[in-house]
């Protein structure tokens, strides 16, 4: 059974379907990518999935529970964390802040006690963030915004990260650097779900492939399989031809 | 039979009077994403315009109504689009609304300045009341169907313009996606124009014709009140359809009229219930409205505030303390017992510190916290009679309890309203309490019980004594209510340096990642509108008892939006904001209109210059109020900065701090005056910065740093050299015997 999947899920937006009867799944201990042209519908299943849009119909399942009804902060506590297309950091607080804010917010629920601050650090040091630790997280390159993001999702100790384009903006060296960390990640039994438009980065790092297209998924499999799938290509190849058209 | 009919006739009078007002908020709200709280305020002084030229001047009534309704209104609305409003694209929701109460305010303000609210200023019906034709038995006057013909006439006439014509299209684009808009070859900010002249237009039409059937008689502020009444109606429509708007005003206006005609009219229930309906639905369809989901998008906003560290904000609070003992001694009695309300009020600011500055939510009516806690305290906590009456402990603590219950109360149903609408929520229950509880002066017999909620109107609320500490003595009042301030104060800075304090600025920035963090965002907007609520109603509780006797207009709505607005002037992210904000609030402007009007009945020859100025000092803090867009994190902010800079200017620090013991000093010894003295210590402190900043310019000599020449720094020929000799190019270059010029 997979930690997180998706059973006929449908997103309607006024009269248009935004998402037709996706059922995906990712897995413990891998990383799943999650791609398709501009418009597919990957932002919306993640807000499904996180609880940010509530679907027209189909169920959301975490470790076999349905947790469709589920409050975002409910499914957070549950194990699930998620970074922003468009970035959402705390602007008012500081880089570090804005990792151990999120420790500040389970500690509130929950009676769970531990260190927070060696904890932000340990988490700080982990996604190389200390050398920018103190700054104003207002003036910091796209790039390495979107890595706080990620530190402060790890910083739940999540079992399911949702990771939205992280590496756009980042340079060469920084989606290097980042590429290595979601792979150790991953090996620790976290279960990774990348949404990300640099093809060559998912082809490489992901176990499992799912491709949408208008809304609907057009194929799921391994790499290889997606690149060589006729519908993929088709859709691909299909939106480049409008673009340039 | 009859009786319906004519109190639904008078119904769909006013409702649709309610309608042409609500109509045009619609209407500026969907072009400008603007929510227009001074609409009553230019209904109200359109109206005043038209009492002017048709009473003063003697002008007939079509004339009028050419020149103020077709040529004043829009003039208005438009000289307000391009003055201010355009301005406010990409602010915060609160910039956005402190503005336009800011245009409230000052707007009000000018009316009483122009037109004496001492007299009576009655504006009559169209054609006269006596103008009148009797349908089954019932008589409708023309004024009337004037009133029904015009706001079906609009209702159609706009829905028509928004559905049907192209100008109407990119009005309500307009909002959306003004870039889009502009690509395609149209002009938002015209369409934007328009909307807000038409908008004005109507208002001020609204305010004609309401005030002959709602008694005939003007005033500035009740006039202001009761177009906002037509609030309710606008949110029928969420603020987007004009027929569910049109809908929603006739219910409003039945409802109301049915109340009076079939509700018992012994007491004061019904009429305040009646008063205050439209609140009440207000408040209903808010909770009852279907919610915006949760959306993404962090705000961009230019609010920018610096937190102080615990330790640092204790030592501001014990200088303050200090200082406030320090000057006390130079103010007469009646100085010290006004300085003592001002800082009550300083601290009713600390509960929009904490609830806007720190976690980004809205309240419109801090006073009326506050007078739930007077409310509470002076039923349970006072003790003997007369001049020996005293409140006790107990009354106090329990009246926070309340403010702190009545707080959530309010919220719980509203929690879920974001910005805007929990703005309006608070408002709601502003006028709602204004209306029921403090006009409410009926026995009541309940449980066994006799009580009444407000006697004759007004409450005798006495000092507070605990122990040895009786707040009967002025500088004792004063000292105490200090303390609770800067108590207060560091508490919230410890707050807010805390993990709740960040979680709150987490919320403020981004919801939604808020949750996606496991913040339950309800449970922590109700604990902090319950903090803000007890802060609210403890420093209520003392400003009534530093005022002695309270009344309704004690905690009116216009004084929480003084408040609210001259707290976000100073900078609503700051403590030392809330401090001169309710400082400002409180006493300030009053002490300065007071003096004015002394100054007026000395000298009679100046007197026409003294009363002006007095008003000028009212309508002044409204217009640095509508200021607030350009610098949104408040004056405070500025000031803290210059002072940031002098840290390094340890000279010019001492000499000041010299200069103030001398003139503090002299003042003491009665060499100069309280006032001189307070004058030359504000300019000081003011100009401090700047004496710095040049004294600062001069000793700097510290390298620029190399990655920032030409940056921040001229560049210059000296520069030039030395970048060359840093990265070793001198020898290279003088070698090829060329040199570059840049």
């Amino acid at each position: 059974m997979s930690l997180l999947e998706t059973k006929a899920i449908t997103v309607r937006f006024g009269g248009n379907t935004a998402v037709d009867d996706v059922g995906l799944t990712v897995d413990e201990g891998r990383i799943t990518g999650l791609i398709g042209p501009n418009g597919a519908g990957k932002t919306t299943m993640f807000n499904t999935i996180t609880g940010l849009q509530k679907p027209a119909s189909g169920q959301v399942l975490l470790d076999g529970d349905d947790i469709t009804k589920l409050s975002p902060a409910k499914r957070a506590r549950r194990g699930m964390a998620r970074t922003f297309q468009r970035l959402e950091l705390f602007l008012s607080l500081s880089v570090r802040d804005n990792v151990r804010v999120a420790g500040d917010i389970l500690r509130s629920g929950t009676r769970k006690r531990f260190d927070l601050d060696e904890e932000t650090d340990k988490v700080l040091e982990r996604t190389g963030l200390t050398d920018i630790a103190g700054r104003d997280v207002s003036d910091i390159p796209i790039g390495r915004a979107r890595v706080v993001e990620v530190a402060r999702a790890l910083m739940t100790s999540p079992r399911v990260l949702l990771l939205d384009e992280p590496a756009s903006g980042q340079t060469e060296r920084e989606t290097e650097a980042f590429a290595g960390m979601l792979t150790g990640l991953a090996a620790e039994g976290l279960a990774v779900c990348l949404v990300e438009h640099d093809l060559p980065l998912v082809m490489r790092l992901c176990a499992t492939i799912h491709v949408l297209d208008y809304g609907a998924l057009i194929a799921s499999g391994t790499p290889r399989e997606i690149k060589e799938s006729p519908e993929v290509i088709a859709a691909y190849i299909g939106t480049e031809e409008a673009s340039h058209g | 039979m009859s009786t319906f009919l004519t109190y639904t006739i008078l119904g769909l009078v006013l409702g649709s009077v309610y309608s042409i007002a609500a109509s045009g908020l619609v209407l500026t709200y969907n072009t400008s994403g603007i929510f227009n709280f001074a609409h009553g305020a230019q209904a109200m002084f359109g109206t005043f315009l038209y009492w002017h030229v048709t009473e003063r001047w003697g002008w007939p009534v079509w004339l009028a109504l050419i020149v103020v309704v077709g040529l004043a209104g829009p003039a208005m609305g438009a000289a307000l689009h391009a003055v201010i409003m355009r301005g406010l694209r990409g602010t915060a929701d609160v910039t956005k609304i402190i503005v336009t109460v800011a245009v409230l305010l000052g707007t009000v303000y000018l009316a009483q300045w122009i037109w004496n609210p001492d007299e009576a200023h009655t504006v009559g019906m169209f054609f006269g009341a006596g103008a009148k034709i009797t349908v089954g038995g019932v008589v409708v006057r023309y004024h009337e169907i004037v009133c029904l013909a015009a706001a079906v006439a609009i209702a159609a006439g706009l829905r028509v313009l928004f559905t049907r014509s192209r100008t109407g299209v990119v009005m309500r684009g307009s909002v959306d996606d003004p870039d889009l808009l502009r690509r395609n070859g149209h002009d938002p900010e015209r369409a934007a124009m328009l909307s807000w002249a038409l908008g004005s237009t109507l208002a001020v039409l609204a305010g004609v014709l309401i005030v002959p059937i709602s008694g005939g008689g003007l005033d500035a502020n009740a006039l202001t009140l009761l177009v906002i009444d037509a609030f309710a109606a606008a949110m029928f429509g969420r603020l987007r359809s004009i027929p569910r708007t049109f809908a929603g005003a006739m219910v409003l206006g039945l409802a109301a009229n049915y109340v009076l005609a079939y509700l018992p009219s012994a007491g004061t229930f019904t009429g305040n219930l009646r008063v205050s309906l439209p609140m009440i639905i207000l408040f209903t369809v808010l909770v009852v409205l279907p919610q915006d989901r949760l959306r993404g998008a962090a705000v961009r906003t230019r609010e920018r505030y610096r937190v102080p560290a615990v330790r640092a904000a204790a030592v501001w609070a014990a200088a303050l303390v200090a200082a406030v003992y320090l000057y006390s001694l130079l103010l007469p009695e009646s100085g010290v017992t006004t300085f003592a309300l001002g800082m009550t009020f300083a601290i009713i600011a600390l509960s929009l510190t904490v609830l806007t500055g720190y976690a980004g939510e809205l309240n419109l009516a801090p006073l009326a916290f506050g007078a739930v806690a007077t409310v509470v305290a002076f039923h349970f906590g006072v003790e003997g009679t007369g001049l020996a009456a005293r409140m006790n402990i107990q009354g106090v603590l329990l009246a926070v309890v309340a403010a702190a219950l009545v707080g959530g109360l309010v919220a719980l149903p509203a929690l879920r309203l974001r910005g805007l609408y929990l703005a309006l929520a608070t408002m709601a229950f502003g006028e709602f309490l204004s209306n029921m509880v403090l006009r409410d002066t009926t026995e009541h017999h309940l449980f066994g019980t006799t009580f009444t909620l407000f006697p004759d109107g007004s409450l005798v609320v006495p000092p507070l004594k605990v122990g040895p500490l009786d707040l009967r003595d002025g500088t004792t009042f004063l000292m105490t209510a200090t303390v609770l301030f800067a108590l207060i104060a560091v508490g919230l800075a410890a707050l807010r340096n805390g993990g709740y304090g960040r979680r709150l600025a987490a919320m403020k920035d981004s919801p939604a990642a808020s949750a996606m963090l496991g913040q339950n965002l309800v449970r922590l907007k109700l604990s902090v509108f319950m903090i803000s609520a007890a802060i609210a109603g403890l420093g209520g509780v003392l400003m009534s008892s530093a005022t002695g006797t309270v009344a309704q207009e004690n905690f009116s709505f216009t004084g929480s939006l003084a408040l609210l607005m001259l707290v976000v002037v100073a900078g609503i992210g700051y403590l030392s904001g809330a401090l001169v904000g309710g400082l400002m609030a409180g006493v300030g402007s009053a002490v300065l209109v007071s003096t004015f009007g002394d100054l007026a009945l000395a000298n009679e020859g100046m007197a026409t210059i003294y009363t002006a100025l007095g008003h000028l000092v009212l309508v002044g803090t409204a217009l640095v109020g509508m200021g607030v867009g350009r610098n949104p994190s408040g004056f405070v902010h500025d000031i803290i900065d210059g002072y940031r800079a002098m840290r390094d200017a340890k000279p010019v620090l001492y000499g000041a701090g010299a200069l103030g013991a001398v003139l503090y000093v002299l003042a003491l010894t009665d060499v100069i005056g309280t006032w001189t003295f307070a004058l030359i210590a504000l300019c000081a402190a003011m100009l401090l910065p700047v004496v710095g900043r040049s004294y600062l310019a001069e000793r700097r000599t510290r390298p620029v740093p190399l990655e920032l020449a030409g940056v921040d720094e001229p560049y210059t020929d000296e520069l030039r050299a030395r970048l060359d000799r840093e990265l070793g190019l001198t020898a290279a270059l003088e070698k090829g015997g060329a040199r570059v010029t840049a």
